[in-house]
């Protein structure tokens, strides 16, 4: 291996004869302008005391020349781009592969081996060959290729300061293809693929084209990991599971700390043996909803401190949410499509209840009212009408009317949504009032045909023709008009997350009708707007580790939490080998010859020559004037006056 | 014009102000120190008893039958000699700060003051290296306008050579008194001996330096050929910041010089700036110094 200096343009060292005119304008008289002054005499005298105390005026001006000559050398040889020979990884086209997943935070090298990582690229960069490509591929739960193919090692530099390292597992067979596909797009035979990581690949990766080099980063597998944490409801209240897990070499006690909320319920002792796991079980939990967090500690280490290489899986979280589901009472003379309906919606309990009877004291989440006079005090719950024949306190009822042809459905409403009324007939209707509290979903010529709104605290929805007057209950509107207004009336509960979730796993939330807003905050308060499909709402940015709120129009939903709980992560013990295709890969010494530019350096030495020459020139012409006669004389003017 | 109405108003005022001092002068007081040997005839006055009678003028007792004393010039009046540099680097400056015109309006002012006094005033003009012109001698308020347009038409020319001229006119002079020399000094043969000659033959000696602003303070800059008036000599200069701060600095020593070898020599010495009011000049700092008494 020839390791020296060369030059990469060396053309420009022709620029040198630059010299030439800087010698010529140095040689050449200056012009100068004449101006009459009544005697020289003075300025002959000045000059012949310059010359005498400060012979380096004489110097000066050869000073200056050399200076510039100097300068243009630095200049030149700049241009030139020499390079010091050093050694590095790799040569060619380089495709770099950084491993982003969990285990990369691990601090078992300091500050973490994915800055570990980042630093080795960087030498990787800085050795660049002028002649060399490199592309940049971040391995996450989503791999990006964050640079593509350049020599420039700025973009370079820019692109790897912009790489973090995620909470979640690595996505490696995307990394792959990912790589796979560049490495076909350039020249095979110069290929490198380099692999930074601490090796926790999957064993059945596909083989790369090109040459694949790995570089192991980390140095311990000291990691105890909390590897489930749940809340089961039982009989007698929810219980807790939680599954402590020991990567290590050594045995380790810790102490597991739960919390409910923030307060801590239960801190025990558990002694984990190397390579193995041990359980914990709290029973008999209050019956609430509540966010429980396990945290793991070292007996006589404060609490926050780590105490193993990676602290990510040494907390856990999970969300309890009592079951629940709405109670609604039916008072109607006997409407089977209605009670068929209500018994299909999922998340709810009907009840039949006489219109002629009181109504039954325990509260009902939804009050249904079809073709019955309510004379009774409204109950405060939500409530349905269909077919009112007389007023209410909240609404008045007129006469019939049959014009219930060209109806019209309100567009742009949560309830209307996905409403198609074009099919259904109607032979005659109620003509409600619509009160201003009140907003028209669907109206025909003679009135409105069904109404909602809020009032009194409570909402209301209002269908004002019986359903057995209409052929609605066999179109297809009517189950969706039924889930919508339901939906509105007595939600479910909008999602489901009992065992939280994994990073990058996608959790549906179920909008209630009237939600029009849905955001999810993240477990550092930054609000997400969940993207809306058919069949609610998706979330997929679930890449932090905690627990995430669910709002709705500035109303809490619930939480959902995200863990880690991944064995394979949280095993960080760094492989001596990966296994890419049928090949078992090693890691690679530094063997090839890369290329340190020093044009920045001497550019550098050219702007301080720079600065130098303007402090000389200037120098110069303010030099103090010699002691002896002149200056005894001035000593003595400034003493008198 | 040179001396318009007011300016000869000045002259006037200063004449006055000039006699008031002089009244105060007892007679004899500037006797020189050596007397010298040719009686010039200078005044009468009355016999008095006791006076010599050697000194009656018998020819006017014959014609006016009363004895008259014949007063010598030592006695009675002062000889100002006032010596006026006409070379060519005289002739610089912008408007009323032209060397020329200051030291003009400067020998009108002295010579009106010492012909108002009653002094007997020469005036004498230096170019190249001989007087070239002269006024005088003269006494009496009688000769202001005519030696005023004497002074008018004097022009600067030719080259300074003020140690020969000096050393003529020390020569050729008899009635020693005092000496006012108003010149700029560019003399690269220099001044002293001139200047010695006189003091030698008992004359009081005052050296009137005149510059003009630009000389003490250039305003030039870059690269420049200099040119000098009388002798047509270049020289090369790049003149910044630096140099011309050097430059004022080497004026100033160069004054230095010159006022630490005058008073060694008892000459006086005033180094003015034609920026100076020139009635201000000879009314305010001339006396200050004791130069106008």
């Amino acid at each position: 291996m020839h390791l020296g200096m060369a030059f990469l343009t060396p053309l420009f060292l022709f620029l040198a004869a630059l010299a030439v005119p800087i010698l010529i304008l140095y040689m050449l008289k200056l012009r100068r302008r004449e101006v009459e002054i009544s005697s020289v005499m003075l300025w002959q005298m000045l000059l012949r005391d310059r010359e005498a105390n400060a012979p380096w005026q004489k110097l000066k001006r050869n000073l200056l020349l050399f200076l510039q000559l100097l300068l243009l050398a630095l200049l030149v040889l700049s241009l030139a781009r020499p390079f010091l020979s050093v050694p590095t990884v790799a040569r060619g086209t380089l495709i770099v592969l950084l491993d982003a997943s969990a285990s990369m935070n691990a601090s078992d090298v300091q500050p973490s081996r994915f800055d570990v990582a980042k630093a080795g690229i960087r030498e990787l960069v800085d050795g660049l060959a002028s002649d060399s490509r490199m592309s940049l591929i971040l391995v996450g739960r989503q791999p990006s290729v964050l640079a593509s193919a350049t020599s420039d090692k700025d973009t370079l530099r820019a692109a790897l300061s912009s790489a973090q390292a995620s909470q979640s597992p690595a996505d490696w067979e995307a990394a792959f293809a990912l790589a796979g596909g560049a490495a076909r797009a350039g020249l095979l035979a110069e290929t490198r693929i380099v692999i930074f990581s601490d090796g926790g690949l999957p064993s059945n990766l596909p083989p790369l084209p090109g040459d694949v080099r790995y570089v192991p980063i980390g140095s311990s597998a000291d990691n105890v990991a909390i590897e489930a944490l749940s809340l089961r409801p039982t009989g007698g209240g929810p219980q807790l599971f939680a599954r402590i897990a020991n990567y290590g070499e050594a045995d380790r006690a810790v102490i597991v700390s739960i919390k409910i909320g923030e307060r801590l319920f239960s801190a025990q002792q558990l002694n984990v043996p190397a390579g193995g796991a041990e359980e914990l079980i709290l029973p008999d939990l209050p019956d609430t909803p509540a966010v429980y967090s396990a945290q793991l500690s070292a007996p006589g280490v404060e609490e926050g401190a780590a105490f193993d290489a990676l602290a990510l899986d040494d907390t856990a979280w999970a969300v309890y949410q009592p079951p629940t589901s709405g109670r609604v009472l039916v008072l109607s003379p006997g409407n089977v499509f209605l009670e068929q309906m209500l018994t299909a919606l999922p998340g709810l309990q009907p009840f039949r209840a006489s219109p002629t009877t009181p109504l039954p004291e325990d509260p009902f989440d939804l009050y249904v009212y079809d073709s019955v006079t309510s004379t009774a005090q409204l109950p405060s719950a939500e409530l349905l009408f269909i077919n009112p024949i007389s007023d209410t306190a909240i609404f008045e009822v007129g006469g019939i009317f049959t014009n219930t042809k060209l109806a019209r459905v309100a567009a742009n409403d949560p309830l209307t949504q996905y409403l198609d009324w074009s099919k259904v007939g109607i032979l005659q209707a109620r003509r409600v009032a619509v009160p201003d509290w009140a907003r028209v979903l669907v109206s025909a010529e003679g009135g409105p045909l069904v109404l909602a709104g809020e009032t009194g605290g409570r909402r209301v929805a209002i269908i004002t023709f019986r359903l057995q007057d209409s052929d609605l209950p066999l179109q297809l509107a009517y189950p969706v008009l039924m889930a919508n207004l339901i939906n509105y009336l007595a939600p479910a509960q909008a999602f489901s997350a009992p065992d939280g979730l994994r990073p990058g796993e996608t959790l549906l939330i179920k909008p209630r009708g009237g939600d029009t807003a849905i955001g999810i905050d993240d477990p550092d308060g930054e609000r997400f707007a969940a993207q809306t499909t058919e069949a609610g709402v998706l979330f997929t940015a679930s890449n932090k580790l905690g627990v995430y709120t669910v709002v709705s129009n500035q109303a809490v939903l619930g939480n959902f939490a995200v863990n880690l709980f991944n064995a394979a992560e949280s095993n960080i013990r760094p492989a001596a080998t990966i296994s890419v295709g049928r090949a078992e890969v090693t890691a690679t010494p530094r063997e090839e010859v890369g290329q340190l530019e020093i044009w920045p350096w001497l550019a550098l030495a050219a702007f301080a020559l720079l600065l130098l020459e303007w402090w000389i020139y200037h120098r110069g012409a303010t030099l103090p004037a010699a002691p002896g006669v002149l200056g005894w004389f001035r000593r003595k003017k400034s003493a008198a006056q | 014009m040179l001396f318009d109405e007011s300016t000869l108003r000045k002259l006037e005022r200063l004449a006055l102000v000039a006699a008031q001092v002089r009244a105060g002068v007892m007679k004899g007081e500037r006797r020189s120190t050596k007397r010298g040997t040719s009686i010039e005839f200078a005044d009468y006055r009355d016999y008095v008893r006791g006076d010599d009678l050697r000194r009656v003028d018998w020819n006017v007792y014959a014609r006016l039958e009363r004895p008259f004393i014949k007063l010598l010039e030592e006695e009675e009046d002062l000889a100002v000699h006032i010596l006026l540099d006409a070379s060519r680097s005289m002739d610089f400056g912008e408007g009323e700060n032209h060397k020329f015109r200051y030291a003009q309006r400067l020998a009108a002012a002295l010579g009106y003051i010492a012909l108002a006094a009653g002094d007997r005033l020469t005036l004498t003009i230096l170019q190249d290296s001989a007087p070239v012109a002269q006024y005088g001698p003269a006494r009496g308020r009688g000769h202001t306008l005519r030696l005023i347009r004497f002074i008018e038409e004097q022009e600067p020319r030719g080259a300074t050579e003020l140690d020969a001229a000096l050393r003529s006119y020390a020569l050729s002079a008899k009635r020693p008194g005092l000496i006012f020399l108003i010149s700029d000094l560019f003399a690269p043969d220099g001044y002293q001996d001139g200047v010695a000659q006189f003091q030698g033959r008992g004359y009081e000696v005052t050296l009137l330096h005149v510059l003009a602003p630009e000389e003490l303070d250039p305003q030039l800059a870059g690269d420049l050929r200099l040119i000098d008036a009388e002798t047509g000599a270049p020289q090369d200069i790049t003149l910044d910041g630096g140099l011309r701060d050097r430059y004022r600095q080497r004026v100033q020593a160069w004054r230095d010089e010159i006022e630490a070898h005058c008073l060694k020599r008892h000459i006086n010495y005033l180094p003015i700036s034609t920026q100076t009011a020139w009635d201000e000049l000879v009314l305010y700092q001339l006396r200050r110094r004791g130069l106008l008494k």
